[in-house]
């Protein structure tokens, strides 16, 4: 088992399609980590040994940004937006779009379940 | 797609002559602008900018961190006030 930036990856696949496990590292990234290292992109995890390991790992902790930093680093940048009252901010913290799509329909990835706000009935 | 990095930010010229010239002779004091396209470069932090909305001036001051951005993002153009609705209607009632 190999274990890179705190993360398990999973022993029967390639390595090219393992590194994507980690967050913060796609395919792209992962093509170009190998490349840097020279390891063959369709090499199986378990057959890596130590040595290889080791080096894909220091590459990604020296070059790339990945997980729980990763993470830090995007909810400082949203942070960033709303303390200095940018447009940006404001769309995070309304929970909307940002990126000045559309809300007359759809968004519903940002603006969560469909509340209908009916006329509710007195009782009398 | 993004600016092409072999033109630099844009900065609107007209601000950027004033602001400095205020930095130069040291008074500060509210510019009003229409140029809600200018990226705002380090040289404004301090100053206050007023915004137009297309509808009034807002006053922004520049802090460091502000410093990237462009001025039309501190100055918002839509006013939203809330939907219609079941509270609204509760309130009117009263």
């Amino acid at each position: 088992m190999a274990r890179i930036a705190g993360i398990d990856l999973p022993d029967n696949k390639t390595i090219l399609y393992a590194l994507p496990h980690i967050s913060g590292i796609g395919h792209f990234s992962a093509r170009r980590i190998l490349d840097a290292v020279g390891i063959e992109l369709n090499r199986k995890v378990k057959d890596l040994n130590e040595e290889e390991i080791a080096s894909i790992r220091k590459e990604i902790d020296s070059n790339y940004k990945v997980e729980g930093g990763l993470r830090a680093d995007i909810s400082a940048n949203i942070k960033r937006y709303i303390e200095i009252g940018s447009y940006r901010g404001l769309r995070h913290r309304a929970g909307l779009p940002v990126r000045g799509q559309r809300t007359r329909t759809n968004a519903r990835t940002r603006k969560g379940p469909r509340r209908t706000s009916g006329t509710i009935k007195k009782k009398s | 797609m993004g600016r092409s990095i072999k033109k630099g930010p844009y900065i609107d010229e007209k601000l950027f002559r004033r602001i400095r010239q205020m930095s130069e002779t040291d008074t500060k004091r509210t510019v009003k602008s229409y140029a809600r396209r200018s990226v705002i470069p380090p040289e404004f932090v301090g100053f206050t900018v007023a915004v137009h909305n297309g509808n009034r001036f807002i006053p922004v001051y520049i802090t460091e961190r502000m410093v990237g951005h462009k001025l039309g993002e501190f100055s918002p153009t839509r006013t939203f006030r809330g939907h219609s609705g079941r509270k609204k209607k509760e309130e009117k009632r009263h």
